[in-house]
């Protein structure tokens, strides 16, 4: 029998080694191909097709895939691509904060016709195949003029970050004691103001959260903007492929590069939100 | 006894509820009763508790009350004036909410504070520090909610209930959260607060002790309707009906199956014995017979009182008082209690010791000797 165990201190056995030896391998496993993407941005054109761990590494990859060169070079406008990616996931985080908090407090706090029905809606958003919409999409936007503008990509990334917001913020606005607000309506606020000036205040991490991952998912996204953003306007995700095949000649290199610079922003946001990100991916499981 | 106390200042209203209900409609179920028909005048001044099961409608009649749930049918009077569709801050009730509701990010400060500004208060700074001088929290008035105790939280949410100097305070279970020894403490400074500001006051609780205690008058609930409305008195030695007798009161009331006796005036349990009652039900009638605990007497033999007949199971000794658990004479104990527990519990005065297995004779006097419908529970007077 085990006489004493201090907590944290596990004792050495085969099978908790041969566990830890299994992580370590699906670690390296899943790892693998970033860390063959950081290789790839390191080699010259001379060595990007080649298999090979040992080369002289170059920083110049980055370099061209920012500059007037790699415009030149390549025909895509990586940094204006980096804009374009920038102001049309803040918009489109924007616009679904502005409809989204109202509508979450709304089906956080009552229960009215068909409230149920359309928070449904706004989740099968997240789960119904993108390409489900897209052709339909495509058509209207050539009709409306919204092709290949920041405005139109605003639009459809709502599908991408409202759902995640109204969800997630819902699960907070349930959270907070509905008798906070009551007690403001005792004392004289109007439910505007109790939403404003008790409600709100209370869910700012949510909101922050809420924001930043939908920032994330809005900035990953890939096929609402392969399809209706055509030459002039990529976001980064499209124009990162684009290295691939421009006028004959794919630069592995520079996609490499390219690819890490794009995944640089997601990146510092998941880390400063790691704390809220378990609660904000396993969003509407929270509370049904 | 059931007048409100003289010193109730003018601020004071009269709280009346009207005929209220309350029905909950939700698509796809039943509609669900929860209030059905409250009536209830409160003097101005004074002090009444609902007290009622869980699910028996006290909190949403509170709610009510103070706007926060929307009236089914019915009316909420406060003075001569009906609030009945008014929005909550209209009423000028206050709440003291069983979570307590302070805001977490002010201090307790703004939390007082919090209320008047939405007023316009001129005077906010003075009120607040004369109401935490009042209620010795003048300490706690630049920490936030977080950092307080549970007592402390309680004072507080007290407190930012009373700067507004509502003439009708509602409170809805203002001790649940507190443990054992504070109970009693804020207990008593709730009673001497309520006195000394004079507000009408409606104390909603699952705890008999908390009504017995706090209440000028309490109304016992169940099933969305007042069962009864009295002074703890009346209730405990008059109850309306089973429920109440067997609601009020601990330890509960011996509940068990009789026969009324030829002629009237005392009633036949078994093979135990008769009891007087001052009931008038008519002779051969089954009922179920209720006699607290407390009005047990021990009967010394061949004395020629009506009394039972029974042998004592197990004696616990609580210093003030002892509680003999018996089996009635002739009774099968599991049935014994036709509807209550199958015990019969005795209250013995404090230095008398009883012996297991030792025979007793219970009597009672016949104003405690309570006769209920064994099918309706309703009183058999």
């Amino acid at each position: 029998m085990t006489a004493t165990r201090r907590p944290g201190r596990r004792r050495f056995s085969p099978a908790s080694a041969g566990a830890d030896l299994l992580l370590v391998l699906w670690f390296a496993f899943s790892l693998f191909p970033i860390l063959w993407m950081v290789l790839l941005s390191l080699k010259s054109r001379a060595d990007q097709t080649s298999t090979y761990f040992v080369f002289t590494p170059t920083p110049d990859n980055f370099a061209t895939v920012l500059s007037e060169e790699g415009v030149r070079l390549t025909g895509v406008d990586f940094t204006g691509a980096l804009l374009t990616s920038l102001v049309t996931s803040l918009g489109a985080v924007l616009l679904s904060l502005a409809i989204g908090v109202p509508a979450a407090y709304a089906a956080g706090r009552w229960a009215y016709r068909g409230s149920g029905d359309i928070m449904f809606t706004i989740l099968s958003f997240r789960f119904a195949p993108e390409l489900m919409v897209i052709v339909p999409l495509f058509v209207i936007y050539n009709q409306l003029g919204l092709f290949d503008s920041d405005a139109g990509t605003i639009w459809v990334l709502q599908l991408v970050t409202l759902p995640l917001i109204v969800w997630i913020l819902r699960s907070y606005f349930q959270d907070m004691p509905e008798e906070l607000e009551q007690a403001a309506l005792l004392d004289g606020y109007t439910r505007t103001r109790a939403f404003l000036m008790v409600a709100l205040p209370l869910v700012r991490p949510g909101i922050a959260a809420s924001a930043l991952l939908a920032f994330v998912f809005a900035w990953n996204n890939y096929v609402f903007p392969l399809i209706l953003t055509g030459g002039q306007n990529p976001t980064v995700t499209v124009a990162v492929t684009r290295f691939l095949g421009g006028g004959g000649q794919a630069f592995y290199n520079l996609t490499a590069a390219a690819a890490l610079i794009a995944a640089l922003p997601p990146l510092l946001v998941a880390l400063s939100i790691q704390r809220y990100l378990v609660r904000g991916l396993s969003f509407g499981a929270v509370k049904s | 006894m059931t007048a409100a106390p003289d010193t109730a200042p003018r601020a004071a209203r009269s709280l009346t509820l009207r005929n209220l209900h309350k029905t909950y409609t939700a698509r796809g179920r039943e509609p669900f009763a929860a209030v059905r028909g409250i009536d209830l005048a409160v003097e101005p001044g004074e002090m009444v508790a609902l007290l009622g099961p869980s699910g028996c409608g006290k909190t949403t009649t509170l709610r009510m009350i103070a706007g926060l749930e929307t009236v089914t049918s019915g009316e909420v009077l406060i003075g001569d004036r009906a609030v009945t569709d008014l929005p909550p801050g209209r009423r000028d009730v206050g709440v003291g909410f069983e979570g307590y509701a302070l805001y977490p990010p002010l201090s307790v400060r703004e939390n007082l504070a919090y209320g008047l500004r939405a007023r316009r208060a001129r005077d906010v700074g003075p009120r607040v520090a004369a109401i935490a001088e009042r209620l010795e929290i003048t300490d706690l008035l630049d920490l936030r909610p977080a950092g307080l105790s549970s007592g402390q939280k309680q004072r507080v949410a007290l407190a930012r209930a009373l700067v507004r100097n509502p003439p009708v305070l509602l409170l809805d279970e203002p001790l649940s959260h507190l443990d054992a020894g504070q109970r009693q403490r804020v207990r008593r400074e709730l009673k001497v607060l309520q006195r000394e500001f004079g507000y009408t006051t409606i104390v909603v609780t699952h705890d008999q002790l908390e009504a017995l205690s706090l209440a000028d008058r309490m109304a016992v609930m169940d099933g969305g309707v007042i069962r009864q409305f009295g002074t703890p008195d009346e209730v405990f030695d008059d109850p309306a009906d089973r429920f109440v007798a067997d609601f009020v009161g601990e330890p509960s009331i011996n509940l068990v199956g009789g026969t009324v006796a030829d002629g009237g005036g005392a009633v036949r349990i078994g093979g135990a014995g008769t009891l007087p009652t001052a009931s008038r039900a008519r002779a051969g009638t089954r009922v179920q017979v209720g006699l607290r605990p407390q009005d047990c007497e021990l009967v010394g033999r061949g004395s020629a009182r009506p009394a039972l007949s029974a042998t004592v199971g197990v004696f616990e000794y609580l210093m003030e008082f002892g509680l003999a658990t018996v089996d009635l004479a002739g009774q099968d104990p599991p049935e014994a209690g036709g509807g209550g527990p199958g015990r019969f519990v005795v209250q013995t005065p404090g230095g008398a010791s009883l012996d297991p297995g030792a025979p007793v004779l219970i009597g009672a006097r016949p104003e405690h000797v309570h006769l209920f419908d064994p099918g309706t529970g309703e009183r058999l007077r």
